[in-house]
């Protein structure tokens, strides 16, 4: 917004006491500080809450996942069993050692806490 | 090295995009101070009726922070509405806050300086300043707001048409008016010459 015309400036008489006093006035009153005196605190906790997520939006969520899952379970009947009788394969063809297993354990520990943390950020 | 101090502007953006609570607390520190003087001027000094318009204020800025478009500043949007919140509560209460001027001025005549003429100018300029006080309250909530926004927040008319959200004419319509009744009311404050 333009500042173009001030009080002092819109033709009052610069002899106008009244006009003096009143900028005598606004000027003491631009100099005075009000004490926050805990009402940033007041206007704080009147707020609303913040806006979270809707309580629909799990449930809803769910019921997306589960038709979606059974949309491709009704478009490709086959696909789990070929992919759990390929996995199973592989699995099976691999040498079992224990330092295998301790790195899938740990593999399998760094993702659980990952998307705990994750979560826990979230929340 | 102090870190620079963060805009007016930049809060606002924290507020509107993240809800940055932090954000509008800092905003609400910043302006309190201004927004409650002004409207204890609106009210003649009523510091908790102030007080919660005050607060009223600040809520309904968090409420409307994205409708913000800058095309003022935010001190200037506070006190617009501010002044919007003092005008809809006076007339919800459906009473004259602060009487009608110009009945006062017939009833009542100048007032009268509160010292004699051999009283220092401390003390005069303290005198007078009670008399203003007083003065400003018998005038119309629309005469009251100019004068508070033009010569308190030391607003152009243009800037207090926007807070009072009235034509530049009507603001400076009220200013006139305010200051004849004001004039009527301190004519004992006047030098000489001039009464």
């Amino acid at each position: 917004m333009t500042t173009t015309t001030s009080p002092r400036e819109s033709g009052m008489p610069p002899d106008d006491w009244l006009d003096a006093a009143l900028r005598t006035e606004g000027t003491a009153h631009r100099d005075e500080y009000v004490d926050d005196d805990g009402f940033t605190a007041r206007v704080m906790s009147a707020l609303p809450p913040p806006a979270g997520l809707p309580a629909w939006r799990k449930p809803a969520l769910a019921v997306l996942w589960a038709v979606a899952g059974a949309g491709v379970a009704l478009a490709l009947p086959g696909l789990l069993n070929d992919v759990v009788r390929e996995v199973l394969r592989i699995l099976g063809a691999q040498p079992v050692s224990l330092a295998g297993i301790a790195t899938a354990v740990g593999g399998l520990a760094a993702a659980s806490w990952a998307a705990a943390a994750y979560t826990l950020r979230r929340t | 090295m102090a870190p620079p101090p963060v805009s007016d502007a930049q809060l606002i953006a924290r507020v509107v995009i993240q809800d940055d609570r932090h954000a509008f607390s800092e905003l609400v520190r910043r302006h309190q101070s201004a927004v409650r003087a002004t409207l204890r001027r609106l009210t003649s000094g009523n510091h908790a009726l102030a007080d919660d318009l005050a607060q009223e204020t600040f809520m309904l800025a968090y409420r409307n922070l994205k409708s913000f478009r800058q095309e003022a500043r935010f001190s200037t949007w506070l006190y617009r509405i501010a002044t919007n919140a003092f005008l809809a509560d006076a007339r919800k209460r459906k009473e004259e806050l602060l009487g009608d001027g110009d009945a006062e001025l017939a009833d009542e005549g100048p007032d009268m300086p509160h010292l004699d003429e051999t009283a220092g100018d401390l003390a005069r300029g303290t005198a007078l300043k009670l008399d203003l006080e007083r003065a400003l309250a018998v005038l119309s909530d629309g005469e009251r707001a100019a004068i508070v926004q033009c010569y308190h927040n030391d607003l152009s008319h243009e800037e207090a048409a926007y807070v009072l959200d009235v034509p530049v004419g009507t603001v400076k319509t009220h200013i006139l008016r305010a200051k004849q009744k004001l004039k009527v009311r301190l004519g004992a404050w006047a030098p000489q010459e001039d009464a």
